[in-house]
């Protein structure tokens, strides 16, 4: 129990990144005329805010199923990174505590549990500290978005709110540049981005996100060799 | 209007594909090692696939105010990247980034 708890108090500070962006969330889902339980619905089974954002969007402009959930996918990517973090420290647990770590799986959750694993010994007191930090987040996250729903609804346009997705999203990029390769990988797809705009299907996308990991593949490819 | 349809399709889709991904590598853990070099190369993702989505929504967004013809979303975002750079807020950036767009539309 005390993992847990201390694991809900690490992720406390975060909640100040995780409440703007679900009142984002709750304001475009009002603003594209979902209804209250689509909303809920989709954080609960989706659980990941910047696909989310991102096929809300393109469901508004009728955008055929599977380019939105290919984008969607493709956002979601990087869960894969998370999940090869994690799998070590979950590699002796049940079936059941898998399939729901891997549920837990956040930009948020990540951070938090990079910043926390040198205090934290063994895997067992990880994994716990890990689910407190998860219950915070599912916590805060479903409130900030009901309240965004609400609020959305009496929001002014003159606020540009929906302006929050693509900022809030600049906030999930930033922290995980960490060197120099990793930004010259965020210009070199900005710039791919924008070139590949015209593309049908948002093919661009999936383009961009291939040719970026090579492209960072290849800035470190030397590092590899000795 | 999202017809329900239409959104529950999507929605459940995404979700087990998202679920897929979130599960991949921690169920074959134990199973199957994952490289050093193939981490690195998963690490590179965000950095990929973020700016993708951030850039051609706020670089082709035609806005109104005319003496930076209408790319004011695009100055707000390069401002907002620098506070970010610094705050490392999300409640920084977002908050910023949209009281500023609100100001330089008012002039």
């Amino acid at each position: 129990m005390k993992y847990f708890i201390e694991g809900l108090k690490g992720m406390l500070p975060i909640t100040t990144g995780i409440i703007p962006f679900g009142l984002v969330m709750g304001t475009v889902c009002s603003e594209a005329q979902l209804t209250l339980l689509q909303s809920v619905a989709m954080n609960l089974f989706v659980f990941a805010g910047a696909s989310q954002l991102a096929s809300v969007d393109l469901m508004g402009s009728q955008t055929e199923v599977i380019v939105v959930v290919a984008t969607g996918l493709i956002i979601n990517l990087r869960f894969m990174l998370y999940s090869a973090a994690l799998s070590p420290l979950v590699g002796n647990s049940s079936f059941l505590t898998k399939l729901a770590s891997a549920y837990c799986l956040t930009d948020q959750n990540y951070a938090v549990m990079s910043a926390h694993q040198g205090k934290l010994t063994e895997s067992g007191e990880i994994i716990k500290f890990y689910f407190g930090a998860s219950v915070c987040m599912i916590v805060t996250w479903h409130m900030s978005v009901i309240a965004g729903y609400i609020f959305g609804n009496f929001a002014p346009t003159s606020w540009s709110l929906e302006y929050a997705v693509p900022l809030s999203f600049v906030a999930l990029v930033i922290p995980s540049l960490k060197s120099k390769v990793f930004i010259y990988v965020a210009i070199f797809t900005s710039v791919f981005s924008i070139i590949f705009k015209t593309l049908p299907y948002n093919l661009g996308l999936i383009l961009t996100a291939i040719l970026g990991i090579s492209f960072g593949a290849f800035l470190t490819r030397n590092k590899v060799r000795k | 209007m999202i017809q329900a349809d239409y959104f529950w399709k999507t929605i459940i889709l995404l979700s087990i594909g998202t679920i897929a991904i979130r599960f991949s590598i921690i169920a074959v853990s134990g199973k199957i090692t994952i490289s050093e070099r193939l981490k690195e190369i998963f690490s590179f993702i965000p950095a990929a696939v973020i700016p993708a989505i951030i850039a051609p929504m706020v670089f082709f967004h035609e806005g109104s105010v005319e003496v930076i013809l209408g790319k004011e979303r695009l100055i707000v975002l390069i401002i907002a990247t620098i506070i970010c750079y610094r705050s490392k807020s999300m409640l920084a950036t977002v908050s910023s980034g949209l009281i500023l767009l609100y100001f330089i539309k008012l002039f």
